[in-house]
């Protein structure tokens, strides 16, 4: 359940480099067609920050889709996004309909934990964000994290994995909207 | 690994797809009699709904770092009057 491109993405500083490079190299095209739309600047750093979260997610994950051109790729999405807020908009619906998935409201319940988790199990979140995210191989979370090998980091997932479940169970418990 | 955390993997082995066939019977069987079980799944999901949810916040506020140093860092400073043009003559 490795992604290829993970090993370029390991890193804040490379993912900056990335996204960086990504941005001279395609936000051009992407302010120039919502500028042709009638949309304004800020609509299009909104939506291209939301093509860009869905690219680094589609090259994290394990299908092995190969993207030939980076640059039409992006425009695709960032047209497709513009679409579907533009008809949402018009129609006066919420922007729950994607077919490409983005980042969907949350329930408040939801908010609350991960403000406790952010605040409580920082470590713990930035390991499972490591491997179930950002889908880094396992000697490469180790050299990360600090583990003496694979199978501690793999360890420690597993425990942090419990811990976060743990604290999940117990304010859903409090936060009754969570589950379900 | 202690066996709560076995049973994490085992749990995640079951709802990734990578549980052997024989094993997922047995599992199967085990949910059909073990209410704690179904509790465990449950809140397991859930987790890895929390990680998708804090990593994509993460990922977006880079993105956005990147963003904001485009728009402010002398260096980019053409870029960001490049970019502006496309907008004039709103």
């Amino acid at each position: 359940m490795i992604a290829k491109h993970n090993n370029r993405l390991s890193t804040a500083k490379l993912r900056e480099a990335f996204f960086l490079a990504l941005y001279k190299k395609v936000f051009p095209n992407v302010a120039r067609y919502i500028s042709r739309m009638g949309g304004s600047l800020d609509e299009a750093q909104d939506i291209f920050q939301d093509t860009l979260v869905i690219y680094y997610e589609k090259l994290t994950s394990t299908q092995n889709e190969v993207i030939l051109n980076e640059g039409a790729y992006l425009l695709g999405i960032a047209k497709k996004l513009w679409f579907q807020r533009h008809q949402a908009i018009t129609k006066n619906q919420p922007l729950n309909d994607f077919d490409i998935e983005v980042v969907a409201d949350e329930q408040p319940a939801t908010g609350k934990i991960l403000h406790y988790l952010e605040t409580a199990g920082m470590k713990c979140m930035e390991l499972l964000k490591a491997y179930y995210y950002d889908r880094l191989p396992a000697d490469n979370v180790a050299k990360l994290f600090g583990y003496s090998g694979t199978h501690s980091a793999t360890v420690a997932k597993y425990k942090c994995m419990e811990k976060v479940r743990e604290t999940i169970k117990q304010k859903s418990l409090k936060y009754a909207d969570f589950i379900e | 690994m202690r066996t709560s955390l076995n049973k994490i993997k085992a749990i995640e082995d079951y709802l990734l797809g990578s549980m052997a066939p024989g094993d997922v019977l047995l599992f199967e069987a085990n949910i059909l009699l073990n209410s704690d079980l179904i509790d465990d799944i449950k809140y397991q999901q859930s987790t890895y709904s929390i990680i998708r949810q804090y990593s994509r916040q993460n990922i977006k506020a880079e993105i956005k770092a990147v963003q904001e140093t485009l728009t402010t860092a002398p260096q980019h400073r053409d870029f960001r009057q490049y970019i502006a043009n496309f907008f004039k003559k709103h």
